[in-house]
């Protein structure tokens, strides 16, 4: 490692593949927000090749992540965005992974478009609430990973406090349960690793 | 959980392998791997684990052979198999070797950490178990914790319970108010076969015979007035563990009958109900009272009493306990102390003579009484005889200028502190009635100093 990462505070939220924007931007706003690290949209690039698991149509996460990895040294954090659905081969799905301090993440939205009890966002019951919650729902979801998996990728793991974004969540609603914040130990762990 | 859970994963596809390792990292665990079974039994003599996940199909040695070593080197550590959709009957005949649980690869997140969670909570409790297996053990050494024990008399007491604990027989524990029976309940239970079942307690002499009645059997809506929803009974929620009864011997004799009938059968009816519920609990019992006079004089049914008399532990009153009230007194104070966030370097020569004198008729619940309220009025860094002039009351010099109403005062308190501040039970101890000894309280204007 030959660049100190400290004269580059920076974070790069790469898309994968086609992904709506206004996705990018949403994360890119989240990580500078409350993680106070400069963020970038960069180009969007293509799914590894190799990630695509052809009997089960999903993506496994580690290839993406080792792709991710290179050149990171002159950052801080790289996060990639995808609308395809993440896996590991011994896991059903993710909807995130990172390597613990290992600088990068990669985030899905595939998962997180449905209500809590599985009736997709945008049908006669969804829409029974309002539709312009929606899609604001979904990027609370994709926010709380992307902060989730972020701090993965600066050398977190989870936490205990249930309402902090590093408490585990899978399940939406368990995830729709946490708030858009670190608890103040986590938020100590980020801010020294800083 | 402060220590990260160390866990060991076995497989030969390194897929497989890595990226269950990486996710378990990111959740915090110590992961360590390896490729086949040999390597993996290798490491798991050399390291501690606290976990092995270990793949079912592997060349070379399988995963059922890994399972059987382990079990025979390290019955300790739970395992749990990893297996392929199709061959639920390979998992289903590791459930039976020993295996704690198995997984369908690929499986969701949330069913593998369910499967973690629920070994770790075991392992907690396990340790927790051993914890006070272990405090037990000391106390009966060197007295240490609520079971403080220096005597000879309450170390022969700590042994028995170690003796009665594992059988599942239902045990009296009798001895004056005030002695610890419920402590010595709640360590027969954490030492039993049950100590994973649920404790629950009833006290039978605080209750009337309807409230008694239900609060025990439970009931059916629309049993009684006011009984709006159904309600578990004590006898159910004890299931699969402990059923203290606590003052058996103030259950009234009808109900003594019906007791009997659910200890033989092991089934009863909740008020109101048809429906035979069934139980399966252990019984431990404790009284202040002369049971087996009791038995002689008709006031207590004697199949009963022989059913729950099965083994005794009695616990002798602290005046009896030598040497015993000087280690109590210091760990109290050091636990009040703490508490209330102030230092306190145990007693004076001059209080400790005060404590060890005094007759304690309330026992270790009293000294207890007498040290929280010397602890908080205590203004220098030792406790003695300003915080302990209550006690001083019964040397004889200090007895003389008493007057009778004095004296009264004086000996309500007592009976008041011995008594833990109940009621019911201070007018017992006194031979008056509830509203007499509250109307004596009143003009005494004594009130719980804490
Ligand atoms: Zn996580
Ligand atoms: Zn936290």
């Amino acid at each position: 490692m030959s660049v100190d990462p400290d004269t580059s505070p920076l974070a790069e939220v790469v898309p994968l593949g086609r992904v709506p924007p206004v996705a990018c931007a949403v994360v890119a706003a989240n990580l500078q927000a409350v993680l106070g690290l400069p963020t970038q949209v960069v180009a969007a690039r293509q799914m590894p090749p190799r990630a695509h698991l052809r009997a089960r149509d999903q993506y496994d996460a580690a290839p993406i992540l080792s792709a991710l990895r290179s050149e990171v040294e002159s950052i801080r954090v790289r996060v990639g965005v995808t609308a395809l659905d993440l896996c590991l081969p011994i896991l059903t799905f993710v909807y995130g992974e990172a390597l613990v301090g290992g600088r990068v993440a990669v985030i899905s939205s595939a998962r997180l478009a449905a209500w809590p009890h599985g009736t997709a966002v945008g049908t006669a019951a969804g829409t029974a609430a309002g539709t312009a919650e929606e899609p604001g729902l979904l990027y609370e979801r994709l926010a709380k990973v992307a902060l989730h998996e972020t701090a993965h990728a600066l050398g977190l793991t989870h936490c205990q406090d249930h309402g902090c974004l590093m408490a585990f969540s899978v399940g939406l609603e368990k995830l729709d349960s946490i708030h858009l914040v670190f608890c103040p130990a986590c938020e100590h762990k980020l801010v020294v690793g800083r | 959980m402060s220590e990260p859970l160390r866990v060991l994963v076995i497989d030969d596809e390194e897929a497989m392998r890595e990226s269950l390792a990486a996710w378990l990292r990111k959740e915090g665990y110590r992961v360590s791997v390896a490729a086949d079974g040999a390597d993996g039994l290798a490491q798991l003599s050399a390291g501690a684990f606290d976990l092995l996940l270990v793949d079912m199909k592997m060349p070379g040695m399988d995963g059922m052979t890994v399972l059987e070593r382990t079990r025979e080197v390290r019955p300790d550590i739970p395992v749990v198999m990893i297996t392929a959709y199709g061959s639920i009957e390979n998992a289903v005949t590791a459930m039976k070797k020993g295996a704690r649980d198995y997984l369908l690869k690929p499986f969701d997140p949330e069913q593998m950490l369910l499967v973690i969670e629920r070994i770790v909570g075991h392992q907690e409790l396990v340790r927790e178990n051993e914890a006070l297996r272990e405090r037990l053990r000391q106390s009966a050494r060197d007295g240490v914790g609520d079971l403080v024990a220096g005597s000879e008399a309450m170390v022969d007491v700590l042994e028995l319970i170690q003796d009665v604990a594992p059988t599942d027989a239902a045990v009296l524990i009798t001895g004056e108010t005030g002695t610890g029976k419920e402590l010595v309940a709640r360590a027969i239970h954490a030492l039993s076969s049950c100590a994973y079942g649920p404790f629950v307690v009833i006290n039978c002499g605080s209750q009337s015979e309807t409230l008694l009645e239900s609060a025990l059997f439970g009931h059916e809506r629309g049993a009684f007035t006011g009984a709006v929803s159904t309600q578990r009974g004590r006898l159910e929620m004890a299931h699969g563990g402990t059923l203290f009864l606590d003052e058996v011997g103030e259950i009234p004799s009808k109900m003594q009958t019906d007791l009997l009938r659910v200890l033989e059968d092991r089934e009863f009816t909740r008020v109101g109900g048809v429906k035979p519920l069934q139980s399966d609990f252990r019984l431990i019992c404790a009284t202040h009272r002369d049971l087996p006079a009791r038995v002689k004089s008709g006031a207590f049914r004697a199949d009963f009493f022989y059913r729950i008399n099965v083994l005794e532990v009695r616990l002798p009153p602290l005046r009896d306990r030598e040497g015993d009230v000087e280690l109590l007194a210091g760990y109290f104070v050091e636990q009040i102390a703490r508490k209330l966030g102030k230092t306190i370097q145990g007693f004076t020569s001059e209080g400790l003579r005060l404590l060890c004198g005094y007759s304690w008729p309330g026992n270790v619940r009293e000294l207890r009484n007498v040290l929280e309220r010397a602890v908080v009025i205590c203004r220098a860094d030792q406790i003695g005889a300003r915080e302990l002039t209550f006690l001083a009351s019964e040397e004889p010099d200090a007895m003389v200028p008493m007057t009778l109403r004095e004296a009264e005062n004086s000996h309500i308190r007592r009976a008041l502190d011995a008594a833990d501040w109940n009621i019911t039970h201070a007018a017992r101890a006194l031979g008056i009635d509830r509203v007499t000894l509250s109307r004596k309280i009143k003009r005494h204007d004594l009130s719980r100093t804490k």
